[in-house]
C-alpha cells in the first residue's frame, strides 16, 4: 500500500508540468507581435451543422487584416474550441481558453445557456477577460453587475419579440397565435418580450428543452394546432435545426399553408433551412427579422467586400448569412482593438468599446448602442420575408428599421443610416 | 382518434426498428454469451458504407443490399479475428464476464473513431427512397408515410426469413443447438466455432438493415446508432435474451410504451418510460418475459 | 528474488492514516507550486479517481457489472446542488448530501439489482444511465439543460488574494477524495472487506461459509453509489453547475474503461486511472498540434486512444496490471 501511494505521488508530480510565472494578467495573450483571441462555439452536432461556419469566417477576416498590417503591428490569431452547444462542454472549453490557451479576450461566444454557464465556470469576471460580441441575444447579458466584461452585438430576443408582436398586431389582427420556444433563457427572453409588448397568445407557449424537439414531437404539436380555425400565426423561437424539423413536420402533415410562420432570426436562415431538407415552397413566405443586409444582396458594399475576403481567405466555404455575421463581428473586433491603442490591455479594450463602440463601422442596418452605461449592441430589426431562392427580402416590399429596448419602451421607426464602409473593408479608426 | 391511430402506427414502426437491433443482440448473446456493444459501431459503419454507395450510384436499394452484406461480413470478421482470440486469453476469474463486454466497448470506440477519421464528423443525411408524406385518413393527414410502411414491411420480411432459417433449416438447427449446448453440438459433428461466426454474421446483417432503415429520418454521424443500440438492448432484455420471438415482443412492448407515454403523458418521458418498463418486467421476471423456466447457467 | 507466496504484512489503521495525511500534505505543497491550469486538471483527476473507485468497488469487488455510474453521479450532483442552491446549506453539507443521497438511492437500486445477473443488470443500469439525467427536463426545479448552480463559494479571505479559485477547487476535491478513499480502503481491509474477496473468488463456498451474498451485493451497491455521488458533486463543482449534459452515457464507459486499464481488482491504481482520463485528451491535443490534422481527426483521436488502451488492457492484462507485474517474481 505504501509503495502504491508513493508511486502514485511520484506519477502525479511528474505528470503535472510546473508552470512558468504568468505574464501580467491584464495583457495576457498579447505580445509585441501578436494578439490571441478565443471562442467556444458548436462545431459539431446539430447546432454545429448550422452555426459551425461562424468562427471560421471570423478567422478568415482576421487573416485578411493580418495580411494588411494587422492591428498596430500585431497579428491576430483565433483559438476555436468546440462545445457542441452543451453548457457543460462550454464551461470546460472556456476554462481551457483562459487557463490553457491564455487568450487575451473572447469573441463571439455562442449560445445562451452555454455562455451563461461558461461565464461563471471560467470566472471571466474575476479574471477581467473581455467577452466581446457574443452570439446570443439573451437580454440578461446586458446586466453589467452579473456580466461585467460582456459586450453584446445581437439585438436582444426581448427586442425581437417586441418587433414581432408589432408585426402580428399590424398584419394579422384577427388570427389565433401560438409559440414554440426553446426551454431556457433564450426562449423565455422571447416569451417575455411578447408579454412586455402586450401580446397574449391563444395558448401558453410550448417550451421544449434543447435537443428534444424530435420529428415525432413536432408532428404531434402541429397536428393539434392544425385543428384551429382560420390561419393561425405560429411563432418559432428556436435554433435553425429545430425550425427545420418543425417545417418538415408541417410538410408531412400537409399543413404548410395552414399557418403563417414567424421564425426568430436565430432559427430562420433560409439557405440553411433549404440545406436541411425543407422544401423551397415551404420556406417561401416565412416571416422573420434581421438587422443585417441579406447575404445574397450583392448591391451592398459590405456584402461584396466580405464575399471577396471569403473567396480569398475562407476557401471552400460558401458565403451565407453566418459567414456574413462572423466577418461583421470580426470587423467590430478589429476596430475595438485599434481603438484601444498600442498599449493593449484588457481594461483598455473594454473602455475603448464603451467610449467609441457606437461609432464603429459595420454591416448592420441598425444602430449600435455601446456607451459607458450600456452593453447593448444592435438595438433593432427590420422585418424580412424568406423566399424560395433562399433570400430574405423586406416584408411588404419596403425596408423599415425598427428600434426599441429590452424594457417597456415602444417600438419606433428609425431613420438610421449606417457609417460608410472603410476602404477595402480595412478599418483605419483609432 | 387520429392521434390514437398515429400513435399505434408510430409504435409499430419504432418497435420494428428496435426489433432489428434486439435480434442482433440476442443472436450474439445466444451464440457467444456476450453483449456486443460494438453493434452500434457496426451498424453505423455499414450505414456509412451505404451512404457512400448512394453517393456513387444514387440508388438507395443497392446501398441497402451492400449495407446488409457488409454487415454480415464485418460481423463474421469481428467474431473470428477479435472475439475468439480474446476468449482464448481470458479463461478464468471474475473477469471472464466483464472482459468481453469491455472489449466490445473498446471496439465500438475504435470503429467510431475510424469512421470520424475517414468520413468526417459533421452530420450527413440519407434521403428516404419513397415519399415521407403522411397518409390522409378521415380527412386529416396523419404522421405515417409510405416510408414508415416500407420499414414495417422490411422488418416483417426479415423476421419471417430468420424464423424460417432457424426453424426449418439444418443450419438453423445447428445455430440453435450450438447456442443451447455447445458440447453436445460438437459431439454431433457441428462445427461450433463456424456456426458461432455465422450467428455474428446474421447479427451484423440485421444491424446493417436497421441502420439503413433508421437513418433516413435522422442524421448520420458516428454516434448515430448509439441510442438505437441501447433501446435494442433494453428490448432484448425485456424479451428475455433467449429467443428471437422474445426480442421482437420486447421491442414491440418497448415501442408501444414509449410512444404512448410520450404522446399522451409528456414528451419528456421518452427515456424514463424505457427504464420503468424494464424495471417492471425484471421485478416480476428477473430473466425477462420469455426466458425459458430453466435458463442455462447464470 | 522473492519467494512465491510472500506474506503481506498487515498495515494498521494508524499507519494508513499517517500515510494518507502525508500524501495529502504532499498534494497541498504541490498545489502551491503549480499553475491554475494544473490545479484545474488535478481537481478533475481527483474527481475521476473517486468515480473509478466506485466502479472498482461495485464491479471489481462485488462482481456486479454496472453501466450506470454516471446516473449515480448525477443523483449526487443534483442532491448537492439542490442542497446548496435551493436549501441554502453550507457547501460541505452539500457534498455530504451528494454522497448520502446517492448512497440511499444506490441502496434501493441495489435491492433491485441483487436479483439480476450479468446482462440483465448491465441492461438495467444502462437504461438508468440514459434516462435519469433526462428527468432534469421533466421537473422544473431541476432546471433542464440550464441546470442548477453549484457554488462552493470563494476561498476564505484569510488565505489571501493570491489563493485562486482553482486552488480552492483542488483543495476541496483532493481532500474529499482522500477522505473517501481512506474510508473505503479501511472498509476493505476489515472483516467486511474480506467477505468481498471471499464472495468474488468463490461465491458458492462463501455462501456455504455463512456469508449473505445478497446482502453483501446490496451493501456494495450502496457504498459504491455514495462514492459515485460524491464524485458527481465534485465534478459539477468544477463546472459551477449541474445539468444533464454533464453525465452522458460515455462517462460510465470512460470510468469503466479506466478501471479496467488500471486494475479492476485493486484500489491502488485509481489515481493513475484518473490521470489517464485527464491526460488522454491533453495528449491527443498536443499530438494533433504537432502532426496537424483535420478537425475530424482532433475530435476522434482521444476516443481512439482510450478505446485502443482498453482493448490492449483486456487482451494483455485482464486481471489488472498488478498481476502482470507479479508474474515476473
Amino acid at each position: 500500500m505504501k509503495r502504491a501511494i508513493l508511486a502514485s505521488a511520484i506519477v502525479a508530480t511528474s505528470a503535472m508540468v510546473l508552470s512558468t510565472v504568468p505574464a501580467h494578467a491584464d495583457s495576457t495573450g498579447v505580445t509585441a507581435t501578436s494578439i490571441k483571441l478565443g471562442v467556444s462555439t458548436p462545431l459539431t452536432g446539430s447546432a454545429g451543422l448550422v452555426y459551425g461556419k461562424v468562427p471560421g469566417a471570423m478567422r478568415a477576416y482576421f487573416d485578411y487584416i493580418n495580411a494588411n498590417g494587422g492591428v498596430n503591428g500585431r497579428k491576430i490569431s483565433l483559438v476555436i474550441r468546440d462545445d457542441k452547444y452543451l453548457p457543460t462542454l462550454a464551461a470546460t472549453q472556456t476554462t481551457n481558453l483562459i487557463l490553457k490557451d491564455k487568450v487575451f479576450a473572447l469573441v463571439g461566444a455562442l449560445g445562451t445557456a452555454t455562455h451563461s454557464k461558461a461565464y461563471t465556470a471560467a470566472a471571466l469576471a474575476k479574471n477581467n477577460v473581455p467577452d466581446l460580441f457574443i452570439n446570443t441575444g439573451f437580454s440578461g447579458f446586458t446586466n453589467k453587475a452579473k456580466y461585467p466584461t460582456t459586450f453584446m452585438v445581437l439585438p436582444t430576443y426581448n427586442m425581437e419579440a417586441k418587433v414581432m408582436a408589432k408585426v402580428i398586431k399590424d398584419n394579422f389582427p384577427g388570427q389565433a397565435t401560438f409559440m414554440i420556444a426553446q426551454d431556457d433563457e433564450f426562449g423565455s427572453d422571447g416569451v417575455a418580450g411578447f408579454t412586455t409588448a402586450g401580446h397574449k397568445f391563444t395558448a401558453s407557449p410550448t417550451l421544449y428543452p434543447q435537443g428534444t424537439m424530435t420529428a415525432a414531437r413536432a408532428e404531434g404539436a402541429l397536428a393539434t394546432l392544425g385543428a384551429v380555425p382560420g390561419k393561425p400565426v405560429l411563432v418559432l423561437f428556436g435554433t435553425t435545426d429545430v425550425t427545420a424539423i418543425i417545417l418538415k413536420a408541417a410538410e408531412k402533415l400537409e399543413l404548410t399553408k395552414k399557418f403563417t410562420f414567424l421564425a426568430g432570426s436565430v432559427g430562420a436562415d433560409a439557405n440553411t433551412l433549404l440545406a436541411l431538407g425543407v422544401k423551397s415552397t415551404t420556406v417561401d413566405g416565412v416571416i422573420s427579422a434581421s438587422f443585417m443586409p441579406d447575404a445574397k444582396d450583392l448591391t451592398d458594399p459590405y456584402v461584396k467586400q466580405f464575399i471577396d475576403i471569403n473567396t480569398k481567405y475562407n476557401k471552400g466555404i460558401t458565403f451565407d448569412n453566418y459567414v456574413l455575421a462572423g466577418m461583421n463581428s470580426a470587423m467590430l473586433t478589429v476596430q475595438a482593438l485599434r481603438a484601444a491603442g498600442k498599449n493593449l490591455t484588457r481594461a483598455g479594450l473594454m473602455s475603448a468599446i464603451e467610449a467609441k463602440g457606437s461609432t464603429f463601422a459595420s454591416a448592420g442596418l441598425v444602430p449600435l448602442g455601446y456607451s459607458a452605461t450600456s452593453r447593448v449592441g444592435y438595438n433593432g430589426y427590420w422585418v424580412s420575408q424568406l423566399n424560395a431562392k433562399g433570400e430574405g427580402k423586406p416584408y411588404g416590399g419596403k425596408l423599415v428599421i425598427y428600434t426599441t429596448d429590452s424594457g417597456a419602451g415602444t417600438v419606433e421607426v428609425s431613420n438610421f443610416v449606417r457609417p460608410t464602409m472603410p476602404k477595402n473593408g480595412i478599418p483605419t479608426n483609432s | 382518434m387520429t392521434q390514437f391511430i398515429t400513435a399505434v402506427l408510430t409504435s409499430l414502426t419504432s418497435g420494428a426498428i428496435y426489433a432489428l437491433m434486439a435480434i442482433a443482440i440476442v443472436l450474439v448473446w445466444r451464440s457467444t454469451r456476450v453483449i456486443n456493444f460494438a453493434q452500434a459501431g457496426q451498424a453505423v459503419l455499414t450505414t456509412y458504407i451505404g451512404y457512400t454507395v448512394i453517393q456513387r450510384t444514387g440508388s438507395f436499394w443497392i446501398a441497402l443490399v451492400v449495407a446488409v452484406v457488409s454487415g454480415a461480413v464485418i460481423g463474421a470478421v469481428i467474431d473470428r479475428f477479435f472475439m475468439r482470440p480474446i476468449f482464448k486469453r481470458v479463461k478464468s476469474g471474475p473477469i471472464v464476464m466483464i472482459a468481453p463486454v469491455v472489449a466490445t466497448l473498446g471496439l465500438l470506440g475504435i470503429i467510431q473513431a475510424v469512421i470520424g477519421f475517414v468520413w468526417g464528423i459533421t452530420n450527413q443525411s440519407i434521403e428516404a427512397p419513397v415519399s415521407t408524406g403522411g397518409y390522409k385518413i378521415m380527412g386529416t393527414v396523419i404522421a405515417f408515410s409510405n416510408y414508415n410502411l416500407l420499414v414495417l414491411v422490411f422488418v416483417a420480411i426479415a423476421m419471417l426469413l430468420l424464423t424460417l432459417l432457424f426453424q426449418k433449416t439444418n443450419i438453423g438447427l445447428a445455430l440453435r443447438a450450438s447456442a443451447y449446448s455447445p458440447e453436445i453440438a460438437k459431439l454431433s459433428g457441428i462445427k461450433v466455432d463456424s456456426v458461432r461466426t455465422l450467428g455474428w454474421a446474421i447479427a451484423g446483417a440485421s444491424g446493417g438493415l436497421a441502420g439503413m432503415l433508421y437513418i433516413p429520418g435522422y442524421f448520420l454521424y458516428p454516434n448515430a446508432m448509439d441510442l438505437l443500440l441501447v433501446l435494442g438492448f433494453i428490448a432484448a432484455v425485456i424479451g428475455g435474451l433467449e429467443s428471437l420471438f422474445g426480442a421482437v415482443a420486447g421491442a414491440m412492448i418497448l415501442g408501444f410504451a414509449i410512444i404512448f407515454s410520450t404522446t399522451y403523458i409528456s414528451p419528456k418521458l421518452f427515456f424514463p418510460t424505457a427504464f420503468i418498463v424494464l424495471i417492471l418486467v425484471l421485478l416480476v421476471k428477473p430473466a425477462g418475459l420469455f426466458a425459458p423456466k430453466k435458463s442455462r447457467g447464470a | 528474488m522473492k519467494k512465491a507466496g510472500k506474506v503481506h504484512k498487515p498495515i494498521t489503521t494508524r499507519k494508513r492514516l499517517f500515510l494518507f495525511v502525508l500524501f495529502g500534505w504532499l498534494l497541498l505543497i504541490l498545489g502551491d507550486r503549480v499553475g491554475d491550469l494544473e490545479l484545474y486538471q488535478g481537481s478533475f483527476v481527483a474527481t475521476y479517481a473517486l468515480g473509478i473507485t466506485s466502479v472498482i468497488l461495485l464491479t471489481g469487488y462485488s462482481g456486479q457489472l454496472s453501466l450506470g455510474q454516471s446516473a449515480l453521479m448525477a443523483v449526487g450532483a443534483y442532491a448537492g446542488a439542490l442542497s446548496i442552491f435551493n436549501a441554502g446549506w453550507h457547501p460541505v453539507i452539500g457534498l455530504i448530501m451528494s454522497a448520502l443521497v446517492a448512497g440511499v438511492f444506490g441502496l434501493v437500486l441495489g435491492l433491485v439489482a441483487a436479483r439480476l445477473s450479468g446482462p440483465y443488470l448491465a441492461g438495467t443500469t444502462l437504461a438508468l444511465a440514459i434516462s435519469l439525467p433526462t428527468l432534469a427536463n421533466q421537473f422544473p426545479i431541476l432546471g433542464a439543460e440550464e441546470g442548477i448552480v453549484f457554488d462552493v463559494g470563494l476561498p476564505p479571505a484569510r488565505f489571501g488574494d493570491d489563493f485562486s479559485q482553482y486552488k480552492w477547487f483542488f483543495w476541496i476535491s483532493a481532500l474529499a477524495a482522500l477522505i473517501m478513499v481512506f474510508f473505503i480502503v479501511n472498509l476493505l481491509s476489515s472483516r467486511f472487506g474480506r467477505t468481498f474477496k471471499a464472495v468474488r473468488d468463490n461465491p458458492v463456498a462463501a455462501q456455504l461459509a455463512g456469508i449473505n451474498v445478497g446482502r453483501l451485493k446490496v451493501n456494495a451497491f450502496a457504498i459504491s453509489s455514495g462514492v459515485a455521488g460524491l464524485s458527481g458533486g465534485l465534478l459539477v463543482m468544477l463546472i459551477s453547475g449541474v445539468s444533464p449534459s454533464a453525465f452522458p452515457l460515455s462517462l460510465s464507459f470512460s470510468l469503466l474503461g479506466a478501471a479496467v486499464v488500471t486494475g479492476l481488482y485493486s484500489l491502488k491504481g485509481v489515481i493513475l486511472g484518473g490521470l489517464v482520463l485527464v491526460a488522454i485528451p491533453e495528449i491527443a491535443d498536443s499530438l494533433v498540434s504537432r502532426i496537424g490534422g483535420s478537425e475530424g481527426f482532433t475530435t476522434v483521436l482521444p476516443g481512439f486512444i482510450v478505446s485502443a488502451l482498453l482493448i490492449l488492457a483486456v487482451v494483455f492484462t485482464p486481471n489488472g496490471p498488478g498481476h502482470l507485474l507479479k508474474k515476473h517474481h
